[in-house]
């Protein structure tokens, strides 16, 4: 953005709450992630010596899954009527949510593509959330059985590691995606200073998410800024 | 190579203890505080310093009569072993005499084998080291897999004064064991030949007097269904998937640089040209 001549307006996508949570959660989560790795594969049996031997580790991942279990509250304390919000969001499904993935993946190949009308949260970004939804609550629930198994029938406790394995799994594959699209990837890339300031570019909210934006605009929270149609942006 | 199975009969066992005894001595473990169980037996069941416990069991059988039954209680040394198969550091594993033993170099005390064995023997010990720190290993009977080495026979056997026990030859050893059923049908109509299929069968096999739950052991023990489930699907999908995205998103990459060097995504250029 810095190459930009006029200053970029800017408008609040996300809440404090939202990127507290969003944070938390992701921070926790890739710490549990490591500090379970040498346990998954062999691979990465050098982390034992890092993280102060196999008990460490154990005591680590039981604190990260505490904080693990947090953003869910965070979000709810704080923003309660932004969680509902999401929710709402995430079981609206409408035919401009289908259309958007034959665009997206022109978008992650680096093809020419259409912006398809997207609400507050795309398509792409619902099925991210449903996903991590379901992963985290199957991680929790079979962690809790694996942590206090003494208080758990033999059985409950055996699923509970293959429910494990099953949600730290799917979730870490749709991370990679999620932080790859967030980072990397360059038409979403300030999707990423926006979950961690919260504001976003007003243009680019208005490219990515055009009805959110519109509705925004109606109710006077955003200003109303010319059809990027008809203003190219000039880069680098 | 042979398979070996050490044979139990438990109609003979006179519940001496000695078998206990030769653990803890030739094992080198420590004794344990123990309380009254309400009955002459020492244990609840084996742990991670008792390897071997005598079960002493009141019966009353079919015909109203007590039954005092005795079995010597120590890891099965399954074919299929579900702690085998759940250790996540493979500190677990099969010997050449089909015995199953744990690396405690390899071990981190993880549990996964005490949550998954289908006979409850595996068990963790916790430990100090020097600077206070502490750490766990799992322990279990290593059917004297180091004696075995030497030419020797499991120290439990070795020791039994009654004949109970025997270690042999799979073969001559099943052969017995259908021999001493048939013998004793009369006195026990309900003895059987404990060696569960569901694990593959057992290096120790047992002839016991009555039906397996009487001693408290499963009708039908296997790998929970959970474990295969997990080790077998979930983990190698798993990481495929990981695998699938990963690559997924390098061709993205790749591909952008190709077809998108200036960040001209889309007709609008909305996106990326601002970089």
């Amino acid at each position: 953005m810095s190459n930009q001549k006029k200053p970029v307006v800017e408008v609040r996508r996300f809440s404090k709450a939202f990127v507290l949570a969003h944070a938390v959660n992701a921070i926790s989560f890739l710490a549990l992630y490591i500090t379970a790795l040498p346990m998954y594969t062999d691979f990465f049996n050098w982390l034992y010596p890092v993280l102060g031997g196999p008990a460490q580790a154990r005591l680590l991942h039981r604190i990260f899954a505490c904080i693990f279990v947090t953003p869910t509250i965070i979000y709810l304390i704080f923003d309660a009527k932004g969680f509902f919000y999401w929710m709402k969001e995430l079981i609206t499904w409408k035919k401009r949510d289908l259309q958007f993935f034959s665009e997206f993946v022109k978008d992650l190949f680096g093809l020419k593509f259409k912006h398809v009308k997207q609400t507050f949260f795309n398509a792409g970004e619902k099925v991210n959330s449903i996903l991590q939804i379901i992963c985290a609550i199957l991680i929790i629930c079979s962690g809790i059985t694996m942590w206090f198994s003494q208080y758990f029938p033999r059985a409950v406790v055996q699923w509970g590691y293959f429910f494990h394995n099953v949600g730290f799994a799917l979730a870490i594959a749709v991370v990679v995606g999620h932080i790859y699209l967030s980072v990397i990837h360059k038409n979403s890339r300030p999707g990423y200073s926006g979950v961690v300031t919260g504001k976003v570019p007003a243009w680019w909210a208005k490219d990515h998410y055009t009805e959110w934006y519109e509705d925004e605009v109606k109710k006077g929270n955003f200003p109303k800024i010319p059809d990027p149609k008809h203003t190219k942006h000039k880069g680098a | 190579m042979t398979e070996y199975v050490k044979y139990v009969d438990v109609t003979k066992c006179d519940g001496c203890r000695a078998c206990m005894v030769a653990c803890k001595n030739w094992n080198d473990l420590p004794a344990e505080q123990t309380e009254f169980l309400g009955s002459v037996q020492s244990h609840k069941k084996t742990t991670a310093d008792t390897w071997n416990v005598l079960q002493y069991i009141e019966h009353d059988n079919a015909k109203g009569n007590l039954e005092y039954l005795f079995r010597h209680s120590s890891c099965f040394h399954c074919t299929d072993a579900a702690c085998e198969k759940v250790c996540p550091e493979h500190a677990i594993s099969y010997t050449k005499y089909g015995t199953v033993v744990v690396d405690q170099d390899k071990c981190v005390g993880c549990g996964y084998c005490v949550n998954n064995c289908p006979f409850e023997i595996i068990a963790l010990k916790e430990y100090k080291d020097k600077n206070g720190k502490e750490y766990r290993k799992a322990h279990k009977c290593t059917m004297c897999t180091d004696r075995l080495d030497e030419g020797l026979q499991p120290a439990c056997v070795t020791t039994c004064h009654t004949g109970a026990m025997e270690f042999g030859n799979k073969t001559d050893m099943l052969k017995k064991a259908e021999q001493r059923v048939n013998e004793i049908k009369s006195r026990f109509p309900n003895a059987n030949i404990y060696n569960p299929q569901g694990v593959g069968g057992t290096h120790t096999v047992y002839v016991l007097a009555e039906r397996p739950s009487v001693y408290g052991l499963p009708e039908n023990p296997k790998v929970p269904t959970s474990a295969v489930l997990w080790k077998d699907y979930a983990q190698p999908i798993g990481k495929m998937m990981l695998g699938a995205t990963t690559m997924a998103v390098v061709g993205a990459y790749i591909s952008n640089k190709i077809f998108n060097k200036e960040g001209k995504g889309h007709d609008e250029d909305g996106g990326g040209s601002h970089e």
